[in-house]
This record gives C-alpha cells, structure tokens and sequence, in this order.
C-alpha cells in the first residue's frame, strides 16, 4: 500500500434512473493534494464529489480511503472528510449552536469551551461576530465560513468543497480560496474543489481533474492540460467561463 | 323525571328520513344536481349500518378470546391499508409500519383498559373489547397518518440539513431527530388542544351516546374522561413507534439519505 494514497477511485460508475451520470472513473488522490475538478454545468462534478465522504455510492467500481473500502465505517469517514456544500445551510438558533450542532453525537464538540468556539471563528474569518448572533442574520458569504468552521471542529483530514465560489462576488470569491489555502497548510489538508471556474482555480490546485459528460477527459497539472488543449475540448475555454449555464 | 330509556323503532328513524326529505327540496332549489347522489347515500347508511348491526349482533353472541381478537385484527389490516393509501409520497414498507404501531399500541391501551381499568369479565367480552379497540384503532389511524405524511413533508423541506449532519458524521437518527421531533409536535399539539376544551363546546359522542340510551352523565363523564386519556397515549405511542420504523425507510444501509424518495408527489393522482 502506498502510505499517502489517500482516495483510490476504480472503474467507479454511477447510473440514476437508468442515466449515466459517470462513467469507469479511475484515479488516485495523495495526502496533501490541492486537486480541483472542473467541468461545465451538469457534468456530473456533484455527484463525483458526494462519493468521497459516501454521501452516494457508485452502481459499479470500488472506492478506497486510506487503503480500506471507504464504506467500512461511514461516521468516522464522514468526520474525517469534512464537505462544504454549494450554497451551504446554517440551522435555526445561535453561531454558537451551529458550531456545537455535532456535539449532539460528538462529545469533543459538546465540551468545547466559548474561547475555543471563537478561536475556530478567527480562523475561517468571522471574529467580529458574537457567538450569541443568530445564524441567520449571517450574510451568505458569512454562513459559508460558519459552515466551513462546523466541518474544521471534527479535524478532517480532507476537505471537499463544492462550487464555493459560485454565489461570490471576485474580490470575496478569491477571499474563500484565500481561505481554504491557508487551511490546507496550516492543518495539512487534503482539498477536493469542485468548480467551473479554471481561471481562478488555476491560482490555487496543483492537479485538475476535466469532467465532461460524467467521463474524465484529463487528468494533470493545468500546464499539462494546457498543452493538451485539453480546456477547449470541454467547451471551458475563453475568459467568460463562469457565465457557462 | 330522568327517562330510563330512548328506544328508537323502525318507524322512529323512517320519520328521520324527514331530513332527507328536507335536504332533498332544498338542493332541487338550488339546482345543485345532487339529489340522485345523496338518496344513493342515504339508502347506503341505511344498509350498511343495518348491516353492521346484525353482523355485530350476531358477533357478540360468539363468546370467544378468537373472534374479539380476529375481529380486531382484521380492523387493523384495514385501518393499515387505508392509512398506506392516505400517503401523499410512497413510503417503503409503510403498511407493515402502520400495522406494527397499530398492532403495538392497541394491544398495551386496550390490554390495560380491559384488564385493569374496567376490569372486564371475561376479558374478551367483545361489548367492551370492540367499541373501545374500534375507537383506539380509529384514532391511531387518523393521528398516524397524517405524522406519516408531515414527516415526509419535513424531510423534504430539510434535505439539505439532513445531509449535513450526516455529513458531519450523525448517524440516521441523529440526522432526521428534529424532523421526528416536529411531526410529533404536530400530532400532539391537537390532541392536547381538546383535552384543553372538551366539554366546553360540545359533548363527545361517545358521552352524548351514552346520555340518550339513559347512562347517568356522572358515569358518562367518566368514561369519557378515561376515553380522551386513552386517546392521547394511543396517539403518542402509535406515532413514535410509526416513526421508528419509517425512518430509516428513507436511508440506505450506508447510511445515505434516499433523495429519490422525497423528489416526487407521484402518489398524488391517485388521491381524490
Ligand atoms: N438524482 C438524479 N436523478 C437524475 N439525474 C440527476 C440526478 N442528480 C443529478 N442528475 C443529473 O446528472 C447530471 C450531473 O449532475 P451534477 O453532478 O449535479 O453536475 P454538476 O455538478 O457538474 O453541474 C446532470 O445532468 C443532472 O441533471
Ligand atoms: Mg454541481
């Protein structure tokens, strides 16, 4: 076993309702990667990265974690791969009760202390706000970061985020991904973006990973890729990608 | 003063077809078009209860623990397949959740009533056993079923919710307990209303009943008041026993929420 294989994808295909929505997927990803995967609207980027923390399972193939089946035990899979999701949901109640929400079932949640609680909040950006200020009244940028700190409280070791910075204005969208680079390094993260942005993405991953109709079309460093054409051939070229549909 | 009886003959409710009568002059005024429905209506209550009448006349002579008890269960089968059909989103295995909290619910409150509150001898003596099984049953049904479909109805709304907790490592319960909590809140909170009220508007049916077949109110009261108590333990027990085992109809073996479940109404066309 390769001890900084982290995810080993093989022959992975899912199919709903008789559609294919991704087809004989195989690829690894390493401990400490920054990969992002990119693709147009409806290329099967969601349901690609609800698989790495078994949200949904594939209809064919294996999937590995840290060399065991990734659904030899959910829980403490899901607590170390924590998901952003796109447009993520804050719960009724207090930024304190969203952050403790895990404590309901996690009691290294449940005993932390407000000073810990806060410190959490320094990190994703949000120190201006009491911990007492409902949730709700967060902008959508801020219930972001709040969402991104409940998934840091369980120290995962791998960090999935879908479309962060789709709902986001350049200068905040940059901010996110300002954001989770300086996660990565300071937790030694491992980040699986999902994006159709390759240009603001390019100044952050090391590897894509190009989607198109639910099959990998390439796989590489953006100067591979580059030289490949390989962006062109998914229809992802040009300045104007985010106004893909 | 106080009559010791109202019997009512066959003349006496061939005078209430009066109302019909009634009922009939006036929709012709109106032209509503529903004479010709409503006289089948009134000839169908007359067959069916009569019916009935019989049918539990004839059932109440058969003194044995069988039949009380087959009778129940075959109230219960019903009572299941016209809560299943009640549903507005399939539930899978609904049918047999609806007979395990039905089955579950009756035996304790009506095994309790029967034993130890009306201390009923024999104890399957069907006079106490089915009207009272009958109104258990009835109620556990309507209170069931619509938790069943407010339960649905908050998985819905909190889709998203649900998969983050799961995603921050809850198991199913853990991810669906608030939805639980607010359908059972929803199946309560009704039954907690008329305890709040009954009486003050209007009598209970079963104490008006009882009031006219000449049952002194003292007595009448009381077996209301064990009736609504019944009532609200059998809607408490009923549902959380439902929920316990329909939940985890909506999540698969890995623990993944079943989207597909909550995607369509594509029950509702059948559904009048
Ligand atoms: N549950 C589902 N049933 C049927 N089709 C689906 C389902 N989920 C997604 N799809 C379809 O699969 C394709 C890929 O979806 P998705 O993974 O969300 O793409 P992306 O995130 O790249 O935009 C889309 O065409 C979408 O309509
Ligand atoms: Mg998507």
């Amino acid at each position: 076993m390769i001890v900084d294989q982290i995810f080993r994808f093989d022959d992975v295909s899912l199919q709903v309702n008789g559609k294919q929505l991704l087809n004989a997927l195989s690829f690894t990803v390493n401990k400490g990667e920054f990969l992002t995967v990119l693709g147009a609207s409806g290329a099967g980027k969601s349901s690609l990265l609800r698989m790495f923390n078994a949200l949904s399972s594939p209809s064919n193939g294996s999937i590995q974690f840290r060399g065991s089946p990734i659904e030899s035990d959910i829980q403490s899979l899901r607590q170390n791969v924590g998901i952003l999701f796109q447009n993520p949901v804050v719960f009724q109640g207090s930024i304190k009760e969203n952050l403790m929400i895990a404590g309901r079932w996690n009691n290294s949640i449940s005993h932390l202390l407000d000073h810990e609680l806060r410190s959490i909040l320094n990190q994703v950006g949000l120190e201006e706000f009491n911990l007492g200020k409902n949730a709700k009244d967060l902008s959508g940028g801020e219930q972001q970061r709040l969402a991104l700190a409940c998934t840091l409280l369980n120290h995962p070791q791998v960090l999935l985020l879908d479309e962060p910075t789709s709902n986001l204005d350049s200068k905040l969208a940059r901010a996110i991904m300002d954001l989770v680079d300086k996660l990565r390094r300071e937790l030694d993260l491992t980040i699986i973006v999902v994006s159709h942005d390759h240009l603001l993405m390019r100044e952050y991953a090391q590897r894509v990973i190009l989607l198109s109709n639910g099959e990998i079309v390439a796989d590489g460093p953006f100067k591979v890729l580059d030289e490949q054409g390989a962006f062109k051939k998914v229809g992802l070229s040009g300045r104007e990608v985010s106004h893909e549909t | 003063m106080r009559p010791d009886f109202y019997v009512l003959s066959w003349n006496d409710v061939i005078i209430s077809l009066v109302f019909v009568a009634i009922s009939v002059i006036l929709i012709k005024k109106w032209k509503l078009g529903l004479e010709n429905t409503l006289l089948i209506g009134t000839l169908r209550t007359f067959v069916q209860l009569t019916v009935m009448g019989y049918v539990l006349t004839w059932f109440f002579d058969q003194q044995h623990w069988a039949f009380m008890l087959g009778l129940l269960l075959i109230m219960i089968l019903i009572a299941s397949y016209e809560g299943t059909r009640r549903q507005k989103n399939e539930i899978p295995h609904f049918f047999s959740s609806m007979l395990i909290s039905l089955l579950g619910s009756a035996i304790f409150i009506l095994g309790t009533i029967l034993l130890f509150i009306l201390d009923v001898k024999p104890w399957y003596s069907p006079y106490a056993a089915i009207p009272i099984g009958g109104m258990i049953i009835g109620n556990g049904l309507n209170s069931t079923s619509l938790t069943a479909n407010r339960f649905v109805a908050e998985l819905k709304h909190r889709e998203k919710e649900i998969e983050t907790l799961l995603s921050l490592g809850a198991s199913p319960k853990q991810a669906v307990f608030d939805s639980m909590k607010a359908s059972m809140h929803a199946a309560l909170i009704p039954n907690i209303n008329s305890l709040m009220t009954v009486g003050l508007v209007q009598l209970p049916g079963v104490m008006t009943g009882q009031i006219l077949a000449g049952i002194d109110p003292l007595i009448a009261v009381r077996y209301q008041i064990m009736i609504m108590y019944m009532w609200f333990t059998t809607a408490t027990m009923a549902n959380m026993i439902m929920l316990a085992i329909v939940y985890r109809q909506f999540f698969t073996k890995k623990q993944q929420l079943r989207r597909e479940l909550l995607r369509e109404n594509f029950r509702s066309a059948s559904l009048h």
